[in-house]
């Protein structure tokens, strides 16, 4: 019999998430001055595996394999490491405690909390938010430089000096794993809160691009906000965002067709929704309610859960949606939440107290230019039949920044309006 | 069945030894994947492996080994093989003639990343 018939397929994303793990758990024992050590260790043990598994199959615990053979590596490398001098002892004593813990259980409770102290490092309100998102999702995350990269649409070498400057800014300001006191925790867990919203929306705005490694992200913020709402320290404001986040990632699977073109909520196959995710959003919502914070992440869990209970589109509560949005505005008075607003104000009393609710927002300067508002403007005048200055909407809305299947469908409302210019293009 | 039965019941079928050599090129390309891509890479590899004609697979330890030679009458081990590409590992795999076992061979995820195989028929099949 060969040694290979009886390995099972391994985890998906094993190894995305055992780096990250790994990684977490080296850098506590070997201190934040020696990420590189850190990384490398783990680089070299799924090297390793690589280069073993083809001919032994992969061991009864791949990740426990992976974590005990990354142990070793480092104990070799701080071995030879002069910069440990006196303290090498102590150091591979601590190294080999820990390749000896319990690897049984992959979600050992100890390994959750380094990676939650590497979240809280990563996150550090000392850090700029774009490095603290690149940085987590290097280190807890187990992505690579280059998918990073793609992900943001950057450049590789920008995201790498990103990731030097903020563990040079690590080491210079000595930030460490020791999770923060009562006093600074609130604004802490705040902190982390806005990243992993941050990275969650990076993956969900609709961008043209590498739609898979998109995803990936959402369900990365998604799983580093489950692992922050396990903990002891988790206000009910977490709990929201996980909500937030599961309800939308829920809807991934339907927001582009077969030709990958854009579907709008009120369109989308809802049975194309992911209700594993929506389960788990109406949980964590629930679970929100304790207390009586009622924080942004609340009000938009709500009405993404709002959209989540009707059956179809029809049945949309939207007066509710509109009073969520009231109070979203008096949370976050952003000209993009306005905009929101505006599209529920359309359902609940017409396209006519829509546009008057637009009207505001083209004179901000932050919306100059952004295709949405045009996009929306175009909406509401082709719905009261407006048709030649819908189409004016719809073109300036073209001549934005936006992505190809934005595009494509900016250029079917063109046709919609009747436009001679567009009508006869294919 | 165990491994022993299951040559020794085939005995018709010939058998072919592939030897599989890891460039410093391929080396270097698997170090520069993130995760994610190893473990697709080591799945595609995990995944020919299984095909039903493999009948055994090893792992070699990664150093050069010895290389034993007569110098002056004497046996020396040493100096080692001194090819750039190393042996990484083998599989034995059944195969009616060379065709097939190129054939069968062809689809190896090794070739994709610049590692070479090399196949040698054992004797007397």
């Amino acid at each position: 019999m060969n040694a290979l018939d009886d390995t099972s397929p391994l985890l998906e994303h094993l190894f995305r998430h055992q780096a990250g793990r790994i990684t977490a758990r080296l850098v506590r024992l070997l201190g934040p001055a020696n990420f590189a050590l850190a990384e490398e260790a783990v680089q070299d043990a799924l090297m390793c595996a690589l280069q073993t598994w083809p001919y032994e199959g992969a061991p009864g615990n791949p990740a426990g394999w992976l974590f005990r053979v990354a142990h070793n590596i480092a104990i070799d490398a701080v071995r030879r490491d002069r910069t440990f001098a006196a303290k090498t002892d102590s150091v591979v004593a601590e190294l080999t405690r820990s390749a000896s813990q319990a690897l049984a259980d992959p979600d050992h409770g100890e390994l959750r909390d380094d990676e939650l102290r590497m979240i809280f490092m990563c996150c550090h309100p000392a850090l700029a938010r774009e490095a603290s998102v690149a940085l987590s999702l290097k280190t807890t995350g187990g992505f690579s430089t280059r998918e990073i990269a793609r992900a943001f649409l950057a450049d590789e070498r920008a995201i790498a000096q990103r990731l030097v400057r903020a563990k040079r800014q690590i080491r210079e300001e000595q930030l460490t794993l020791e999770m923060p006191a009562a006093p600074e925790l609130v604004v802490r867990v705040d902190a982390v809160l806005e990243v992993l919203y941050f990275m969650f929306n990076e993956g969900y705005a609709t961008q043209s691009g590498e739609t898979l490694i998109r995803q990936d992200l959402c369900f990365e913020a998604l799983r580093l906000g489950q692992l922050v709402a396990s903990a002891p320290i988790a206000t009910p404001r977490v709990h929201a965002l996980v909500a937030l986040m599961a309800l939308q990632a829920a809807r991934l699977p339907a927001r582009v067709d077969e030709l990958g073109d854009l579907v709008l909520l009120e369109d989308q196959d809802r049975a194309r929704w992911d209700d594993r995710l929506i389960a788990l959003g109406f949980r964590y919502f629930d679970r929100s309610m304790a207390g009586d914070d009622v924080s942004e992440y609340h009000v938009q869990a709500a009405i993404a859960a709002t959209h989540a209970r009707a059956p179809d589109a029809s049945s949309v509560d939207w007066p509710l949606i509109l009073r969520l949005y009231d109070d979203l505005l008096t949370k976050n008075p952003s000209p993009v939440v306005a905009l929101n607003r505006a599209v529920a104000i359309a359902r609940v009393h017409g396209p006519a107290a829509a546009l008057a609710a637009v009207a505001p927002l083209e004179r901000d300067p932050h919306m100059r230019g952004y295709h949405l508002l045009l996009a929306v403007r175009g909406q509401l005048l082709l719905d009261l039949g407006r048709m030649s200055q819908a189409a004016d909407a719809f073109k300036a809305a073209l001549t934005c920044d936006c992505s190809q299947p934005e595009r494509r469908f900016l250029e079917r409302k063109l046709q919609q309006c009747g436009d001679p210019a567009t009508a006869s293009r294919p | 069945m165990s491994r022993a039965d299951r040559v020794t019941w085939r005995t018709t079928m010939p058998q072919f030894l592939l030897l599989l050599y890891n460039s410093p090129a391929a080396v270097s390309h698997f170090k520069s994947l993130s995760p994610e891509e190893m473990q697709k890479g080591l799945e595609k590899y995990m995944a020919w492996a299984k095909k039903p004609f493999t009948v055994d697979s090893k792992r070699l330890a990664e150093d050069r080994g010895r290389v034993m030679k007569s110098v002056n009458g004497k046996p020396t081990d040493g100096p080692y093989s001194e090819t750039k590409e190393v042996l990484g590992g083998f599989y034995l795999i059944e195969a009616a003639d060379y065709d097939e076992a190129v054939a069968r061979t062809g689809d190896h995820p090794h070739l994709e990343h610049g590692g070479t195989i090399e196949i040698r028929k054992l004797y007397g099949q």
